[in-house]
């Protein structure tokens, strides 16, 4: 018999206590797991959009870190932008989340200027592209399409608006598929916001450099006083929506460990009191306390291995079961890295070790003599 | 016949060579002195010998037997296996690991573990080979009639085989020393006789050193040595060698 399996052996004694506690860290677990799935697909989702549409800066305010960053004037600053070397496109952005349908959760609802490379890398699926600026039309995504049973001809409601969908398309990121689309123009109108967009998108040279992108960046840091050119990766970084949801992921894993502790502590604690004359027996017969402390961390770290591999399936099927709510739908696509789903096993072990390390040093200082009267 | 070594106030073994153990001056005290369990124990046992250990209940026989064991530390004195003292020694658990076996009254065999995994359970964490550990243990309780007992847990063994199983336990390191706390107290005549018997014969075949708590006559017989105690001392107007 190994130690492994006499941890194992004495788990398997007390299953219900065993199977709480891990039920209790999976439970942890799959919180975080679920959290940060989120947090990171969202930061991957919007990501995936920006680089999809092939823009390789966007100028936007300087204080803006809001998911939607709040709206300027576009013509101005589209007209200097024009004139920079290397840049080869500047197209107005407008994107604002809006009740699309009164029995439908908001949509986020895109302007691109008509004509421009942003509807490039769409497929469409069904229908048509808007014939052009001024046409009041929409076309939307695959999720939006299922999640509002629209279909090319059906009218859609927004902010009071009735307009046809003239078009189905698809993305490859999911939050454009779970969107509505018109035309810059449009969606101005539809906002009340003539003009103005949220963000330009930069399109440059396909030769420019990095030299060249950081001399545009510092020159519009100069020359627009105001506003910021980022890159698609620095937008996301530093959204205050991603950075929430990434702190609010990270605040769940330290909790979830804190918690994880105490309830391993706990049982931990349970049993070696109850186990006093049997780890008396152990050292009488020659354990040594270092062999003590391993039988109890590890019982400790098989329990929580097992609550945080439970959890990793929990919180990813969790995440599924959310993606594919109707409120939710098309705006999480969650990303769960391996690297990730194989760390918080360990990190739940870790835990199972720490929670087990007082109860294993308070099981090995026992006198033998003593703990073998107890009854 | 061995004679007190009264000069020295020392009870000697029988054969004049190295002792297997021996211990000056032993003293173990509680509540700061005032409750004196064992007091100024001065004992030597011979390498083969079967000493047993006597007295009325509460004289300190168990805590005479657990000093011995290193299960316990004496408060003064010093204790000495083949003259190493144990105050010299690192590790007191590697000690009892190779060179002790235990045999208590009440068992103290693991509940929830089989007879084949309870017997194991001294080998669990130390350095050779499972396998070998693994026959050796078979090959005991063939030895000791339990080849039949394996994967029983002990609450369904009778109380005779439930100490045989024990004393597999504590042969399983082939110690040198069988430290045994009344072990035939919880058995009736019969099985009592029956562990004695496999005492007396595991001692035989391997030159083990028996040292035996009881506060049974007709146990105490079968040993070549008693050693008194009254009230934590050696009464060694009373100690007897055969």
């Amino acid at each position: 018999m190994t130690l492994f399996e006499f941890a194992l052996h004495n788990l398997r004694q007390r299953p219900a206590r065993s199977l709480l506690t891990a039920m209790a860290v999976a439970l942890g677990v799959a919180a975080a797991v679920a959290l940060t799935g989120i947090a990171s697909g969202f930061e991957a989702s919007w990501q995936k959009a920006n680089d999809a549409r092939g823009t390789d800066l966007i100028v936007t305010r300087l204080a803006s870190t809001n998911a939607m960053p709040s709206p300027f004037r576009a013509e101005p600053l589209q007209n200097q932008l024009r004139g920079y070397p290397k840049v080869r496109d500047v197209v107005g952005l407008l994107s604002e989340m809006l009740s699309v349908d009164a029995s439908a959760p908001p949509l986020f609802v895109f302007g691109w200027t008509h004509d421009s490379y942003l509807w490039q890398h769409l497929k469409l699926v069904a229908g048509r592209w808007p014939a052009n600026a001024d046409e009041p039309v929409v076309v939307i995504g695959v999720v939006t399409a299922e999640l509002l049973h629209k279909k090319v001809g059906d009218m859609l409601e927004i902010e009071g608006r009735r307009m046809p969908v003239v078009g189905v398309f698809e993305s490859s990121a999911a939050i454009e598929n779970g969107a509505v689309l018109m035309t810059l123009d449009q969606a101005q109108q539809t906002t009340d916001k003539p003009g103005k967009v949220n963000v330009l998108n930069v399109k440059l040279d396909p030769a420019a450099t990095t030299t060249d992108v950081d001399a545009i960046k510092a020159r519009i840091r100069v020359e627009m006083p105001g506003f910021i050119a980022i890159t698609s990766g620095e937008l996301v970084g530093q959204n205050t929506v991603v950075r929430i949801a990434k702190a609010m992921s990270n605040a769940t894993t330290l909790i979830a460990s804190l918690v994880g502790i105490l309830i391993v502590f706990n049982t931990m604690l349970m049993s070696v009191n109850e186990r006093t004359r049997e780890i008396g027996i152990l050292l009488a017969l020659g354990w040594h306390r270092r062999t003590v402390i391993q039988l109890v961390c590890g019982e400790a770290a098989l329990l929580t291995l097992a609550g945080g591999i439970a959890g990793v399936l929990v919180g990813v099927g969790l995440t599924w079961q959310l993606e594919h709510l109707d409120l939710l739908r098309g705006k999480i696509d969650a990303n769960f890295p391996l690297s990730f789903l194989l760390m918080m096993p360990i990190l739940a072990m870790l835990v199972g070790v720490c929670g087990g390390l007082y109860p294993a040093m308070k099981a090995s200082r026992l006198a033998p003599s003593h703990a073998l009267r107890q009854e | 016949m061995t004679q007190l070594n009264l000069e020295q106030g020392c009870l000697p073994g029988t054969s004049g060579s190295t002792p297997i153990f021996r211990a000056e001056g032993l003293a173990l005290h509680f509540d700061d002195g005032r409750t004196r369990a064992l007091d100024g124990i001065d004992i030597e046992v011979d390498e083969g010998e079967f000493v047993a250990i006597v007295g009325a209940s509460g004289c300190g026989k168990s805590t005479l037997l657990n000093l011995i064991g290193a299960l316990d530390t004496p408060t003064t004195g010093e204790r000495y296996f083949r003259d190493r003292p144990y105050s010299a020694m690192k590790d007191l658990a590697d000690f009892r690991r190779q060179h002790i076996g235990f045999v208590f009254q009440s068992f103290h065999l693991i509940p929830t573990l089989g007879v084949l995994d309870n017997v194991l359970v001294p080998t669990i964490g130390a350095q050779g080979p499972a396998a070998g550990y693994r026959e050796r243990a078979l090959e005991l309780l063939e030895r000791l009639g339990l080849a039949d007992r394996l994967r029983h847990f002990p609450a369904t063994l009778s109380g005779g085989e439930r100490q045989r199983a024990a004393i597999a336990r504590a042969l399983i390191n082939a110690p040198d020393l069988l430290l045994a706390d009344e072990p035939t107290g919880s058995l009736d005549s019969a099985n009592a006789a029956q562990v004695l018997d496999l005492l007396s014969e595991v001692r035989r075949e391997r030159g083990l050193t028996i040292i035996m708590v009881t506060h049974d006559a007709g146990v105490s017989s079968r040993a070549d040595r008693l050693v008194p105690l009254r009230d934590g001392k050696l009464d060694q107007s009373a100690e007897v060698a055969r």
